[in-house]
C-alpha cells in the first residue's frame, strides 16, 4: 500500500533510525484497517439495519409505537415462560394457547400506589374485541366475552416503598391483586381471551403474569389482546394472525397459506421451464452454426430491454382469450386469474423461458472446450439423447446459478402476476397478495401484520441466498466480467 | 451444405419451444403494441386507425407530462447516485483485507428480497411517527454534541499533525493513526464536557416531516427541477437497494486491476483520491456501460413502489411512465385506453433505448 512510498520519502528527511520509521509506517497501517472496517461495519448497519429493525418491530404490539424502541417485551424470556403456561393453563397448547371449557387462568397484576391516593380494586373485564380489520372482520368468531368468568378481584400484596417520578420521590406502596379468569360449563373452543383491566386514577402499573399489550387511557387501562396467548401465540403474534386472521371468504382457507403455495408453484415451474428450454437454447445459440443465429442472438439482447409495459398488454389479451382459444381444448376458456397464465404468457424477466438465462447457458457453453463433450459423445445416438446425456450434465455450474436466479425472479415477480391475478383473494401470489395486505391493514395503522407478512415472505429467498451464496454474486457479476 | 442444413434442423429444434415463447409473448406483443397506439381500441370497440393522434394526445395529458417529468428525474438522480455510491463502496471493499466476504453478503441483503418487502419496510419507516422521523429529531437533540466532537476531532488532529511535521515525518492531513488518535481524545474531551454540563442535549420537539401523504415539492422552484417529497422517498429506498447489486458488478471488475499498479501509483506519491480517478476509475471502465445502462433501465421502468405505494401518496407525485402505462390499460371504472396505453409504452422503450445508446456513445468519448 502506501508504505514503500512513505518509508522512501521518510528516509530522504528524517533523523529517526529506520526502527522507528517502520514503526510508524505499522501505525498507520493498522489504524487505515481500523478505519477501514469501521466504515464496513457502519455501512453493514445502513444496508442490513433496516431489514433486522423491521424484524424486530414485527415482534411489537404495536411496531408504528413512538419512540421506535428496541426494549420489547416480547423478546423477555420471563414473559416467553408465563405465555407458555397461561397457554396451557388456557388452551391446554402451551405454544399457541387458546381458551376452552375447564380452562382456569389465574393471573396477578402489581400497582404502585402514591400515599395521597385511595385505590381501589381493579376492575377486570372481558371484552367482546374483533382481531382487527379487514379480511378476518367478515369472519364468523365466538367471543370469549360470552363464556368467560371472572372472579372476584382480591388484594394478594401489599409491600410499602418509594419510587422517583420525574427525579421525585414518592413514597406510597406496592399492592397485587389477583383474580381468575375461568370457562365454565360447556363450549366451543376459543382463540383469545382479550382482558381490559381498569385501575383507580392515580396508580401506577409496574407489572402484571404477562406485560400488558398496551397501557390505555393515561396509564388506566391495562389492556391485553389474549390472556391465554401461549409461546408462539405472544411472541410471534403477528407472525400467528398473518395465518389466522387473513383468510379468504369464500373458503375460509388461510390466504397467507395460498399465497405461499402459489408463488412456490410459480417459482418450481419457472425453474423447470427454463432448466429444461433455456439451456437448450443457449447450447444452440452457442454450437451450431445456422442462419439467422445473428439475428436470434440480437433478439434475445433486444427483448431484456423492452419495458414490460409494452409487451403486457398483448399477453394479457392472449392469456385473456386462453391463447387464441387453445386452452378449450382443455375445457377452459380463459387463463386470467390462473397461476397457467403467469406462468405461460410473461414476457422479459417474466417469462417462461427467459431470455437472459438463455444468454448465461450461450456464454457458458462457449466457455467450455469443444473438444470435452465431443470426447464424450456416444455413436448412433441423435444430437438430442447426446445432448441429454452428455452436455446437460456437464453444466451443472450454470444449471445452479439459474436455478436460483429464476426462483429469485419468479418469488419476486410483481408487474405479471399483478396484471394476471386480480380476483380472488387467494389466486394471488405473495407480492400481489402482499400489497392487498397494505391496502387492507395500512390505512388502519395495523402495521404489525404487514410487517410481519413482509419478513415471512423474504425469509425463503434470504434462506437460500446463505446456502447458494456463490450462485448468487457469480450470476450478477456474470454480465459484468464477460462483456 | 448437406451438413449445413442438417445442423440448421437441429438447431432449430433447440431453439424450438424458447422461439415459440419469444414468439408469441414478445415479438408479436411488440407488433400488437405498435398496432394499437395507432387505433382507439378500448378492449370493446372494432379498432379504428387514428394515425398519429394518440402520441400527440399523449403531450397534452397533464398526467403524462407529469409521468415524464418524474421519471427523467428519477431516472437522472438515482443512476448517479447509485452508480458513485456503489463504485466507492466497491473501491474500499477491494481492500486486501481479511473478513471482506463477509461484509460482501451482508451488503447485498437488500437486493435479494422483493421490491414489495422493501417497499413495505420503507412505507412503515416513512410513517409520520416512523424511523426516519425519530432519527432526525435524536440528530436535532444531539447537534450540539455532534457539532463539538467534530470541533474536538478538527483541532486535535491539526495540532496532532502539525506536531508530526516539525518532528520530521510526513503525516497527511488526514493521517490514519493520527485520526483515530483525534478521535478518541475528542470522544472523551466531549463526554467530559458533557458530564460536566457544559453542553446538553437540545430540547426539540419530535419530528414531523411529511415524507407520503404531501403534494410538496423540493426544491420549490425551479418547476424542471422540483420533486415531490414522496418521489424522493421513492428514491432513497431505490438507492438503498440497488448499489449493493453495482458494487458486485464493480467488485468483479476491479479484481482484475493488479495491485501492483496501486503501490507503483503510491511510489510516485499519489494520493488515495488520485489513485481512484486514475487507477480504479479507468479499470472499470467497460462495465460502467453496463452499470448505467442497468441503471437507466431500472429507473425509467420503474413502477413496482408506485404500485405498492397506491392511495398512501398522491399519485401525481409519484406516476412514472410506466405506471401512467397500467393506469390507463386498468383505469379502473372507466373503460381502457389501450390505443393510449400502447402509444406511451412505445414511448417509453424508445426513450429508453436512446438514452441507453446515447450514454454509451457519451461514455466512450469521455474515456478516449
Amino acid at each position: 500500500m502506501d508504505d514503500a512510498a512513505a518509508l522512501q520519502s521518510i528516509q530522504a528527511t528524517t533523523r529517526y533510525t529506520s526502527e522507528e520509521m517502520r514503526a510508524w509506517v505499522a501505525r498507520r497501517r493498522w489504524a487505515l484497517a481500523g478505519i477501514i472496517y469501521t466504515i464496513m461495519i457502519a455501512a453493514a448497519i445502513v444496508f442490513v439495519g433496516p431489514l433486522l429493525f423491521s424484524a424486530l418491530s414485527s415482534l411489537k404490539t404495536n411496531p408504528l409505537e413512538y419512540p421506535p424502541g428496541l426494549n420489547i417485551p416480547q423478546l423477555y424470556p420471563s414473559n416467553w415462560i408465563a405465555a407458555a403456561r397461561l397457554g396451557r393453563l388456557g388452551g391446554g397448547n402451551p405454544l399457541l394457547g387458546g381458551f376452552k371449557p375447564g380452562a382456569r387462568i389465574p393471573f396477578r397484576i402489581t400497582y404502585f400506589v402514591p400515599e395521597d391516593v385511595s385505590a381501589e380494586l381493579p376492575e377486570v373485564i372481558v371484552p367482546r374485541r374483533r382481531p382487527g380489520a379487514g379480511l378476518g372482520a367478515v369472519m364468523k368468531i365466538d367471543y370469549a366475552a360470552d363464556y368467560a368468568h371472572v372472579s372476584p378481584v382480591m388484594e394478594a400484596e401489599r409491600a410499602p416503598s418509594a419510587i422517583s417520578i420525574d427525579g421525585e420521590r414518592v413514597r406510597g406502596e406496592y399492592i397485587t391483586y389477583s383474580f381468575t379468569v375461568s370457562y365454565p360449563g360447556e363450549g366451543p373452543p376459543i382463540d383469545r381471551v382479550p382482558v381490559d383491566i381498569t385501575s383507580s386514577p392515580g396508580v401506577i402499573y409496574v407489572s402484571s403474569t404477562l406485560t400488558a399489550s398496551r397501557i390505555e387511557r393515561l396509564g388506566r387501562v391495562a389492556s391485553y389482546d389474549n390472556l391465554a396467548p401461549g409461546f408462539f401465540g405472544y411472541v410471534f403474534r403477528n407472525y400467528v394472525r398473518v395465518f389466522k386472521e387473513a383468510r379468504s371468504v369464500s373458503t375460509g382457507k388461510s390466504l397467507f397459506f395460498s399465497w405461499t403455495l402459489n408463488s412456490g408453484l410459480y417459482a418450481i415451474a419457472r425453474i423447470i421451464t427454463n432448466l429444461l428450454f433455456a439451456t437448450m437454447a443457449g447450447y444452440a445459440l452457442a454450437r451450431f452454426n445456422f442462419r439467422g443465429k445473428t439475428f436470434i442472438f440480437m433478439l434475445v439482447l433486444f427483448s431484456q430491454m423492452v419495458p414490460g409495459q409494452v409487451t403486457f398488454i398483448s399477453n394479457y389479451l392472449v392469456i385473456r382469450d386462453g391463447i387464441f382459444g387453445l386452452t378449450r381444448l382443455f375445457g377452459v376458456r380463459s387463463l386470467l386469474n390462473s397461476l397457467w397464465g403467469v406462468i405461460i404468457g410473461g414476457a422479459g424477466s417474466s417469462a417462461m423461458i427467459e431470455a437472459s438465462k438463455v444468454f448465461i447457458m450461450k456464454q457458458f457453453f462457449e466457455s467450455i472446450p469443444r473438444e470435452v463433450e465431443e470426447a464424450a459423445m456416444i455413436d448412433g445416438t441423435t444430437q438430442l439423447q447426446r445432448y441429454w446425456r452428455v452436455v446437460f450434465p456437464m453444466a451443472r455450474p450454470a444449471l445452479g446459478a439459474v436455478t436460483i436466479l429464476t426462483f429469485q425472479g419468479a418469488w419476486n415477480d410483481f408487474f405479471w402476476p399483478l396484471v394476471v391475478l386480480t380476483s380472488p383473494e387467494d389466486i394471488k401470489t405473495l407480492p400481489i397478495g402482499l400489497l392487498s395486505f397494505r391496502q387492507t391493514y395500512g390505512a388502519a395503522g395495523d402495521w404489525g401484520l404487514i410487517l410481519s407478512g413482509a419478513i415471512l415472505s423474504a425469509i425463503p429467498v434470504i434462506i437460500i441466498f446463505f446456502v447458494f451464496q456463490k450462485y448468487f454474486l457469480e450470476g450478477v457479476s456474470f454480465g459484468g466480467s464477460k462483456k | 451444405m448437406k451438413v449445413k442444413s442438417r445442423e440448421t434442423i437441429a438447431a432449430l429444434m433447440f431453439l424450438a419451444p424458447f422461439l415459440i415463447i419469444l414468439g408469441i409473448f414478445f415479438v408479436y406483443a411488440c407488433v400488437r403494441a405498435v398496432i394499437f397506439s395507432f387505433t382507439d381500441y378500448n378492449l370493446f370497440n372494432t379498432p379504428r386507425w387514428v394515425g398519429l393522434a394518440n402520441y400527440t394526445a399523449l403531450f397534452r395529458e397533464a398526467n403524462f407530462l407529469r409521468a415524464l417529468r418524474n421519471s427523467i428525474l428519477y431516472s437522472i438522480i438515482v443512476t448517479t447516485i447509485q452508480t458513485i455510491g456503489a463504485l466507492i463502496i466497491a473501491s474500499i471493499l477491494n481492500a486486501k483485507l481479511k473478513g471482506l466476504n463477509l461484509f460482501r453478503s451482508a451488503y447485498y441483503m437488500p437486493s435479494i428480497a422483493s421490491s414489495v418487502v422493501i417497499t413495505l419496510i420503507f412505507l412503515w419507516m416513512y410513517q409520520r411517527r416512523g424511523l426516519f422521523n425519530y432519527l432526525a429529531t435524536q440528530l436535532l437533540r444531539y447537534a450540539p454534541i455532534i457539532l463539538i466532537f467534530l470541533g474536538f476531532t478538527l483541532v486535535i488532529q491539526t495540532v496532532l499533525v502539525l506536531y508530526e511535521r516539525l518532528r520530521g515525518f510526513p503525516a497527511k492531513w488526514f493521517d490514519p493513526a493520527l485520526l483515530v488518535t483525534s478521535i478518541l481524545l475528542s470522544a472523551a474531551g466531549t463526554f467530559v464536557v458533557s458530564i460536566l454540563g457544559l453542553v446538553s442535549l437540545r430540547e426539540v420537539p419530535p419530528v414531523d416531516f411529511i415524507w407520503l401523504q404531501t403534494k410538496q415539492q423540493i426544491p420549490s422552484r425551479p418547476e424542471f427541477l422540483a420533486m415531490p417529497i414522496p418521489l424522493i422517498a421513492i428514491m432513497i429506498q431505490n438507492i438503498f437497494t440497488t448499489i449493493p447489486t453495482f458494487m458486485l458488478i464493480f467488485l468483479a471488475a476491479l479484481k482484475d486491476v493488479p495491485i501492483s499498479y496501486y503501490e507503483a501509483a503510491s511510489l510516485d506519491g499519489a494520493t488515495a483520491i488520485q489513485k481512484f480517478f486514475h487507477i480504479t476509475v479507468p479499470a472499470v471502465q467497460p462495465v460502467l456501460f453496463l452499470v448505467v445502462a442497468l441503471g437507466m433501465i431500472g429507473t425509467l421502468q420503474m413502477f413496482d413502489q408506485v404500485a405498492i405505494f397506491g392511495n398512501a401518496v398522491p399519485l401525481e407525485s409519484v406516476i412514472t411512465l410506466a405506471y401512467f402505462v397500467y393506469n390507463r390499460m386498468f383505469p379502473g371504472a372507466q373503460l381502457p385506453e389501450v390505443g393510449l396505453a400502447s402509444a406511451a409504452a412505445i414511448f417509453l422503450a424508445l426513450f429508453t433505448l436512446t438514452l441507453v445508446v446515447l450514454q454509451r456513445t457519451i461514455i466512450k468519448s469521455e474515456v478516449k
